[in-house]
């Protein structure tokens, strides 16, 4: 069935399926460089079948209950366990207040996909098209990681160093994502623009503060434009600074898009992804600014 | 190789399978479930879409490890006593298909969706099947047969 093409077929490995943590991690620790975990395995499946990786054992955390919860603390924010599936944290209620997360997560791949991916898997993936990691980054999420060492925390956006490559070491595991709770008078959203392929040409997530008529806080994050998402800081300062900030959100969305990296690629051209920036940020703002 | 159990379609089943085995290419060529299908091996086109725990999964992208102890349905599991199921009957009454190699997808999924919402409004039908291909363009045709079942899903 497979016609032998290597495409179809993975390559050879050792399953493991832990069912706490701790055994998980000693798993991680014996094999080290060899070992990756899976979590839905949407991602990590078809980069084997492309023999883009070939770990010798593979980590199914699956097993793992304390991993499958999302929790939601008033005051504390939305705490998303490694294996919490897309479709279940789009189905949890308390998603809502994090609007940006709540669009990106809504609009990944289609709904049989997102019975199996994760959040933590999308994140993990790191891959520069993604959708959840720039509503995180806007968001100000955290990831939290463990191994038999300890743990440690760390903003999502220094977490992403490059194209599939995350701030983890061997023997390490995302054991969660923080959220922290939105700030007052706040809202946020995330929008995808993408053509024929489920894939954005660019994404933009925006977070504001309002403060009577004015943006006392933003933060705009472009997710599939570089190899990493990116950061509008020049952008949101001619933001924060304008007295009528509606009269100037033409202006802010031609700094982002001059000030942040764009790449060309068989998806789109520099110059595209620069004008889809301009737009983009445009129609962010007006929708968490009104 | 280790030894896994499932449920198909109603009956126990066991397998030898290789820890790098895809549960679709052990449905096909260990278990000879043929509804099955497959065109990308990589989660595009959602032939190989089965329900697993209750859950619709393409099962291109699941381990045949990671079904032991599972139950899977596929079309097949539908049929009763040698009866079509009213989803199935529904395609064949509105000409759901051309070449038909997309149907057993659209079968299950199908049923899932009206498992769960036997009044699911078109926008509902067309996001829910959004990760299935028909390369034959019968999507206004799958539309009708869901409608066409609809009421046997409501009185069960
Ligand atoms: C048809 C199709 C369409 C898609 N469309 C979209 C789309 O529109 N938008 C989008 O953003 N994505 C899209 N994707 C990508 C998909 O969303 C990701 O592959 C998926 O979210 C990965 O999650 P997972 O749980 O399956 O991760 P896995 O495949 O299990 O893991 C992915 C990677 O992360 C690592 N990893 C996973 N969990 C952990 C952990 N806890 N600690 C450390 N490392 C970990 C794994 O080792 C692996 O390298 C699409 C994929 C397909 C096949
Ligand atoms: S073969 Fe599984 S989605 Fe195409
Ligand atoms: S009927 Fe031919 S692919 Fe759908």
């Amino acid at each position: 069935m497979s016609f032998g093409s290597p495409w179809f077929t993975l390559p050879e490995f050792t399953y493991h399926k832990p069912k706490t943590l701790k055994e998980a991690l000693e798993l991680l620790d014996k094999y080290g460089e060899e070992a990756k975990v899976m979590a839905g395995g949407v991602g990590l499946l078809a980069f084997m079948k492309e023999r883009l990786m070939a770990p010798s054992h593979v980590i199914d955390l699956k097993g793992v209950p304390e991993l499958g919860q999302a929790i939601y603390k008033e005051g504390e924010g939305l705490t998303i366990g490694a294996t919490v599936t897309l479709n279940e944290l789009a189905r949890y209620g308390p998603l809502k207040k994090f609007g940006a997360l709540h669009d990106a997560v809504r609009d990944i791949a289609d709904p049989i996909i997102r019975n199996r991916a994760t959040l933590v898997g999308n994140l993990c993936e790191a891959i520069p098209w993604v959708d959840t990691p720039p509503a995180l980054i806007a968001l100000g999420a955290e990831v939290e990681i463990r191994s038999l060492k300890g743990e440690r925390r760390v903003p999502v956006k220094d977490f992403i160093k490059g194209p599939v490559e995350i701030d983890l070491e061997p023997g390490e595991l995302v054991t969660a994502v923080h959220v922290p709770e939105p700030r007052r008078n706040s809202r946020s959203r995330f929008i995808k623009y993408n053509t024929g392929s489920e894939f954005a040409l660019v994404s933009v997530a925006a977070n504001v503060v309002m403060d009577g008529g004015r943006v006392r806080d933003v933060s705009l994050v472009y997710g599939a434009v570089s190899s990493t998402p990116q950061v509008a800081v020049k952008a949101a300062d001619a933001l924060k600074s304008a007295e009528k900030p509606w009269e100037v959100l033409d202006e802010v969305g031609r700094i982002a898009s001059e000030e942040v990296e764009a790449v060309s690629d068989v998806l789109a051209s520099e110059e595209y992804r620069r004008h889809l920036i301009r737009v983009l940020t445009l129609r962010v703002l007006r929708e968490v600014m009104g | 190789m280790r030894e896994i159990t499932l449920t198909v379609n109603g009956e126990r089943r066991k397998a030898m399978v290789k820890d790098n085995e895809l549960l679709l290419d052990v449905l096909r060529d260990k278990l000879y479930v043929k509804s099955v299908k497959a065109a990308c091996w990589r989660g595009e086109c959602g032939l190989c879409t089965v329900l697993m725990n209750d859950r619709l999964v393409k099962s291109c992208l699941v381990l045949a490890v990671e079904a032991d102890g599972a139950e899977i349905l596929t079309a097949e599991g539908l049929v009763k006593d040698g009866e079509p199921s009213p989803i199935q009957k529904a395609f064949i009454e509105k000409g759901a298909l051309q070449c038909g190699f997309c149907t057993p997808a659209f079968v299950i999924s199908s049923h899932k969706l009206l498992t769960m919402n036997p009044n699911p409004s078109d926008e509902e039908i067309r996001s829910f099947l959004s990760g299935l291909i028909c390369r034959c363009g019968t999507y206004n045709q799958i539309i009708e047969a869901i409608r066409g079942a609809q009421k046997a899903y409501a009185s069960r």
